[in-house]
């Protein structure tokens, strides 16, 4: 049992029947189950009252409006007379969630903790978080548990010898080749290869996808505010009153000129 | 009419967009399944190995832009060729995946 590279080890394809084969099919069982669970512990969106969709939608029309302005499909009065509109209505706070501001009340943000909808937000990714972990934490016990100690698998590529304490974890073999790994090195390499099977099965934005929850994770767990919900509404809206001004001074029809064009194009006049 | 580039992203569909990546994304691994199997099973090890993985990214990569974007993947993928011809970054470890479980199957087990 001590051979390096050249004569190889010969393995019992009991391995590849019993160890191989149900290790990837657990996983990607497991994968999929992760997907449904998260899905069906999904608490549909809160319906918020109409006040709080008006403020939320009132900076997403502002933005609209504003995104063509140098080339607008509508004429100069018609996008005058809306951007006025909204103006008016951000300086006066008509479009505030709780009515506009009461005097000189100092406006302060809603604190993310106490804020509910904000609250929903974290509890969401918390829970999709906990719904990825336990799983990946069974599944490596199981590993550890049941297919400790023998080699499982050679693999086709070297690796250096720090490696070797990782993916040899069990099997005290000081000079064996650090291709002959373990059990748990072929979770590892299944965990990090079937995203693409995932994508495949379950579509898109699957709750299964190692990646995209590991790089959300850091920011989720953090706590940091969804954008938009716990900022303050009422500066937003001012700042976007200078917007609008701004964008109006840049408006231009697509549709001025439009007769001198024509004309110029059937060259019934000078070019 | 307008040239800028604000407004050629404006006119961009969205679904489609989206469409277009998923279905590049399937493509991709698949392909890197199948290059991961044809290595496993020829017994290629080491740099062989990613060589043909490359290979097979390459011709992947061709075939898409000659065949399915009749030559001008500016039009279909936002990047480009250089953004077709990237295998993305899961589909290596797909790759090696399939590799070694091939590899195993084939030339490990008796």
């Amino acid at each position: 049992m001590g051979a390096t590279s050249a004569p190889s080890l010969y393995l019992d394809p009991q391995i590849r029947d019993w160890v191989l084969f149900p290790i990837t099919v657990v996983m990607i069982l497991v994968g999929i189950l992760r997907h449904y669970v998260v899905l069906l512990l999904q608490t549909p969106p809160k319906k918020l009252p109409r006040a709080a969709i008006r403020e939320q939608r009132a900076l997403m029309q502002s933005n609209v409006l504003r995104a063509t302005s140098a080339n607008s499909p509508i004429p100069f009065t018609l996008y005058k007379s809306i951007s006025q509109n909204l103006s008016k209505a951000f300086v006066d706070g008509k479009y505030l969630k709780d009515g506009p501001p009461k005097g000189d009340a100092p406006s302060t943000p809603p604190n993310p903790l106490t804020d509910p909808q904000a609250m929903d937000g974290m509890m969401a990714g918390m829970k999709t978080q906990m719904v990825m972990m336990v799983p990946q934490m069974v599944i490596m016990g199981w590993i550890n548990f049941f297919f400790e100690g023998f080699v499982l698998i050679k693999l086709p590529f070297p690796l250096t010898l720090g490696f070797k304490s990782m993916l040899q974890r069990g099997i005290q073999t000081p000079d064996m080749d650090v291709r002959w790994v373990s059990s748990l090195s072929w979770y590892f390499l299944n965990f990090f290869g079937l995203n693409g099977l995932y994508r495949i099965i379950l579509g898109g934005d699957n709750a299964a996808d190692a990646a995209q929850n590991m790089a959300a994770s850091p920011f989720a767990a953090a706590g940091a505010p969804q954008p938009g919900q716990p900022q303050d509404y009422n500066k937003l809206f001012k700042a976007e009153c200078d917007n609008l001004e701004f964008s109006e001074g840049l408006h231009k029809w697509v549709g001025e000129d439009v007769e001198t064009r024509i004309l110029r194009k059937y060259g019934r006049i000078a070019p | 009419m307008s040239g800028a580039p604000d407004d050629a992203v404006q006119r961009i569909f969205g679904p489609n967009l989206l469409h277009n990546n998923n279905l590049l994304y399937n493509v991709k691994f698949i392909s890197a399944c199948f290059s991961g199997a044809v290595a496993g099973v020829l017994g290629l090890e080491n740099t062989l190995g990613f060589a043909l993985f490359a290979l097979s990214t390459l011709f992947t990569t061709s075939i898409l832009h000659f065949v399915n974007f009749r030559g001008r993947s500016k039009s279909y993928v936002q990047g480009g060729i250089v953004e077709v011809l990237n295998p993305g970054q899961e589909n290596v470890f797909s790759f090696i995946l399939v590799w070694t479980l091939f590899y195993g199957i084939v030339h490990v087990y008796d």
